[in-house]
């Protein structure tokens, strides 16, 4: 059929041109690249690999509202499209819409969890994400830190007129500025220990894994009852031996189970103590 | 497993860095006993300082152990050698090179080192975990202690029977993983 033909001689040459593209991608050609996905899209716009390439183009050119719009284009066209929602993520945080930054960054964050766990994708969006998160902990946690700063001067204040001590010396020692200095060191406990989750600290064993000695990102759990970061116990098994690291007993990568609990308690904890996003 | 000598050396990959600091950090807050790292700006290179066991042939002595971090640690064990003057132990050769044996079915050794409790593993294969054993949740911290135990248990201060011919072959700066162990097992 005629128009069939018209068709599918549109999308091979849609194709050529994505391929043109990503040659001229590859050379830095970035304006090059854009003119020749944007002739893919013209003739087929609704492949969402088009638009998601473009996109990539816009971001290495730092032309954020572009990138916003091609992976919106690609969401409509593929929910599934992890590159789309990653860029997307971050052309929102770029537009410091962090909340929604961190929502797309979580959602390509599971969907390339979901493809190719082992991949330079989702270690790269992790980073992206563990940045977003760090900072909204330390915008939160500072403007928590201040108001229990204010708090705690605004006590120290008033414990202080409660003993009528404004017109003593500060020297003379009596039963009343010693129950003074008793409560004032009970007020301060008080206020260390509401400051607590915000003091950064060492993150505890059980959330971490014990080949990367790190906070747990995609827990997995072994037959021995191991628990394990994904992406390393599975390069374990390639390349060192398809044994569980601890207990050595045979391990095969089909016996690896999302250790959900653990997921669980890691995202409470991160939750409550945002610092340990902190990647160095 | 492959190995490959130690010279010329490939820098550490990000992940045997990140793993490489925190075991640093634990190292500092909870240092195994009778070792002391001395500190350097070198991630890639450890230098630890060894003390004798009290109780031990080795008390009072100190020793130099020196650990080489490959680019893909932990997923390939570190070379780890004492420094000459290496101690004077039935698996341990003059250059430095440790056959890390655990003759731990002596009922005499105490040690038991704690990794092997997790393990579960028969104590015969305890033998090379520097080498063919070699697991990525092993740490310096359990490779330190291990080194300990087997300085621990040993009977007699001598070197390992081949170890003129052994030294010979390795002239050419050969690293200790590449090459192949007869274990003493059955001879101690």
């Amino acid at each position: 059929m005629v128009l069939g033909s018209a068709l599918s001689a549109a999308a091979k040459q849609a194709e050529q041109l994505r391929k043109d593209g990503n040659i001229y991608f590859k050379k830095d050609r970035f304006g090059a690249a854009i003119d020749a996905y944007t002739e893919a899209i013209t003739l087929c716009p609704n492949v969402p690999v088009y638009w998601t390439n473009r996109a990539l183009c816009h971001r290495k050119r730092n032309d954020w509202s572009k990138v916003e719009e091609d992976c919106r284009r690609a969401i409509q066209l593929d929910h599934s499209s992890v590159k789309a929602h990653y860029m997307l993520g971050l052309a929102l945080l770029k537009k410091k819409e962090l909340d929604e930054g961190v929502k797309e960054l979580q959602k390509a964050l599971d969907l390339g969890r979901g493809a190719n766990p082992k991949g330079y994708m989702v270690d790269e969006i992790w980073q992206e994400l563990a940045k977003a998160k760090y900072l909204l902990w330390e915008d939160a946690s500072s403007k928590r830190s201040w108001e229990l700063q204010s708090l705690k001067e605004a006590c120290e204040t008033a414990l202080r007129e409660k003993y009528f001590l404004d017109d003593q010396p500060e020297d003379f020692l009596d039963e009343g500025s010693i129950a003074h200095m008793k409560q004032l060191e009970a007020l301060r406990q008080v206020f260390r220990k509401a400051g607590e989750a915000d003091v950064p600290a060492v993150v505890p064993d059980y959330l971490c894994c014990k080949i990367t000695l790190d906070i747990f990102r995609d827990p997995v759990i072994t037959p021995s009852g191991v628990t394990y970061e994904r992406a390393v116990i599975l390069e374990h098994l390639q390349k060192v031996g398809k044994f569980d690291p601890i207990t050595r007993e045979p391990l095969d990568q089909s016996q690896l189970f999302p250790n959900l609990a653990i997921k669980e308690a890691v995202q409470a904890y991160l939750d409550k103590h945002g610092w340990a996003y902190k990647m160095d | 497993m492959t190995s490959s000598s130690a010279h010329p050396r490939k820098a550490l990959s990000k992940i045997a860095c990140n793993r490489l600091q925190k075991e640093l950090v634990e190292w500092q807050v909870n240092p195994p006993t009778g070792f002391k790292h001395k500190v350097t700006d070198n991630l890639q290179r450890w230098i630890i300082d060894v003390n004798g066991a009290p109780g031990t042939l080795y008390a009072n002595e100190t020793y130099q152990l020196q650990v080489d971090f490959p680019e893909h640690y932990p997923m390939e064990a570190p070379q780890v050698i004492f420094i000459p003057t290496a101690p004077l132990h039935p698996h341990i050769y003059s250059n430095g090179h440790i056959c890390l044996v655990s003759n731990t079915m002596d009922s005499m050794n105490q040690n038991i080192c704690v990794i092997c409790l997790m393990k579960k593993m028969s104590f015969s294969s305890f033998s090379d975990i520097l080498y063919d054993s070699w697991s990525p949740a092993m740490t310096v911290n359990s490779i330190c202690i291990s080194i300990l135990s087997m300085l621990s248990s040993s009977t007699a201060k001598q070197r390992p029977a081949d170890n003129d011919q052994y030294v010979k072959n390795c002239r050419n700066g050969r690293s200790p993983k590449e090459t192949r162990w007869w274990f003493h097992d059955d001879k101690v």
